[in-house]
């Protein structure tokens, strides 16, 4: 299996083929790393982003050094991560998180707690429009001098998080 | 009363005198309780060839309900028209069914306007720091002339 | 805080809330009882706050502390029973609901269970932005933007967190308009 590290800012980070990712991670728990730090999802869905769709981190300690490593893959949309919750417990709880707030298929999912039964989508990718944005409009679209009740007199600027006025249903025309 | 500590953060005052609407408090507010609409006065001075436009406050209204108060914006006020009162007796009451609670605590250019009286005059600066150096005699007359020496 | 069992009964009412564990008993409350002349507590407070409703009523608080917020009013727990008022482990003996804290598009039936526990007359004091209106929290995908789109509010404190002396300010406004 080939891993490459790479270091940075005195961090090495072992990246990780997804098809090794279950033996590495096995192979360093029996040599010792058996304390769980986190496993944490990045997702590349922001524009501008390299690389496959979700980086999986994990990293985890050896108590009796103190030493940490971090393992990285990468994965696809439609890949399955190999869980490692049999190696670590508490890996449990952050395999949920990626399942149901970015949506990787985990291997023995892990049950459905995180989020409301009727919730649709997936929160955590960077993708995700909270309506609340859209839906609200923000006080500070006003320039100083506008009152409001005639129209802007140049394009309005939008805050952080609110998306093109192009997203979310469309009305259906009634001519249809 | 219980003694409360000085820069308490209980409610923001609006000193409407040095509002200008900028707006810049309502864009900053990470919440987006800060509501305000104003209209542009065109005048004419005399004596001056152009006449001369303000912004005229017409609506400012914090929503307390959905306040955080995290002093954003009365820290990026450039005017200092926004202040920490350290009052926080001021529940929304509703109906006796429940209604309208909530919306009590919109506060309006009046009500902002009452809790002036209330911000406290600020807390000395430290005794024991050093002095500022526009405070230092013979010094800071001129832009420019404390170059070197702060 | 809660437990979320799988299957009929997906939501239990919070039997303790704060205070209390989760085997305290229930005593069923009929209405407000009238105490005249027991309980009578006029308490000069540094503070201010003078109440004179544990002639009257007795108040039964069933705090319940979601997030931070709970904390604050956790801190004015102690002091409740001088304003005569009471805090109880249940809703069912509770007459005052007092939503401090986050409330999660999870947690809400729970939240309304706990309201629909309460005997009447029944009161709800929502303290904090976030139970108000959804505070920092406006734009997320799990909260609740408000408790009072699901139950009726009485008295909205607001604060983030508020002081316990606001809460107290808040049973005061309470008291008025149960007076009024």
């Amino acid at each position: 299996m080939t891993t490459t590290q790479k270091t940075a800012f005195g961090q090495t980070v072992h990246h990780v083929e997804l098809a090794d990712w279950l033996d590495v991670a096995t192979r360093h728990h029996d040599d010792g790393f058996v304390m769980f730090d986190w496993l944490g999802v990045e997702d590349a869905g922001r524009p501008g982003a390299v690389g496959q769709r979700h980086a999986v981190f994990l990293h985890v300690i050896d108590p009796r050094t103190r030493e940490g490593v971090m393992l990285r893959t990468e994965l696809a949309e439609s890949d399955r991560l190999p869980g490692v919750a049999h190696l670590w417990k508490g890996a449990r709880w952050h395999e949920r998180e990626a399942a149901e707030m970015f949506g990787i298929a985990v291997d023995d999912e892990p049950e459905h707690l995180l989020l409301p039964d009727s919730f649709q989508g997936h929160p955590l990718r960077k993708d995700f429009v909270l309506a609340s944005r859209v839906v609200r409009p923000w006080p500070g679209r006003l320039e100083p001098g506008e009152d409001n009740t005639s129209a802007p007199s140049r394009r309005r600027t939008a805050p952080p998080g609110v998306p093109d006025p192009s997203w979310g249903p469309r009305r259906e025309e009634e001519t249809q | 009363m219980t003694s409360l500590p000085p820069r308490t953060r209980g409610v923001i005052a609006l000193l409407e005198a040095n509002c200008t609407v900028c707006m810049i408090c309502a864009r900053e507010c990470p919440d987006w309780c800060i509501h305000i609409t104003s209209h542009t006065e065109v005048e004419q001075q005399p004596g001056s060839a152009r006449p001369r436009s303000r912004n005229v406050l017409d609506r400012f209204a914090i929503d307390y309900g959905q306040c955080l108060y995290c002093g954003i914006c009365v820290e990026v006020c450039p005017f200092d028209a926004l202040h920490w009162a350290p009052e926080f007796g001021y529940p929304g009451t509703g109906s006796i069914e429940g209604d309208g609670a909530v919306a009590e605590l919109v506060h309006e250019r009046d009500v902002l306007a009452t809790w002036v009286e209330k911000v406290p005059p600020p807390p000395p600066l430290d005794s024991a720091a050093e002095a500022a150096p526009e405070t230092v005699t013979g010094t800071g007359r001129r832009p420019g002339s404390l170059r070197g020496r702060t | 805080m809660y437990k979320a069992i799988r299957g009929d009964h997906a939501w239990e009412p919070i039997p303790g809330g704060i205070i209390g564990g989760w085997g305290s008993a229930r005593r069923k409350l009929v209405g407000p009882q009238v105490l005249p002349s027991l309980v009578v507590t006029v308490s000069a407070r540094p503070d201010g706050v003078v109440l004179n409703w544990g002639t009257t009523y007795r108040v039964t608080v069933l705090e319940l502390g979601l997030a931070c917020c709970g904390v604050e009013v956790m801190a004015a727990l102690d002091r409740l029973p001088d304003l005569g008022v009471i805090p109880v482990a249940g809703a069912g003996e509770a007459h005052v609901l007092v939503v401090s804290g986050t409330v999660t598009d999870v947690m809400l039936p729970a939240v309304i269970r706990s309201f629909e526990a309460m005997p009447e007359p029944r009161y709800v004091i929502s303290v904090g932005a976030c139970s108000n209106t959804g505070g920092p929290y406006w734009d997320s995908y799990c909260v609740t933007k408000g408790i009072d789109q699901a139950l009726p509010v009485h008295v909205a404190v607001p604060g983030c967190p508020p002081r316990p002396e606001a809460l107290f300010e808040g049973l005061r406004a309470l008291h008025g308009l149960v007076n009024a």
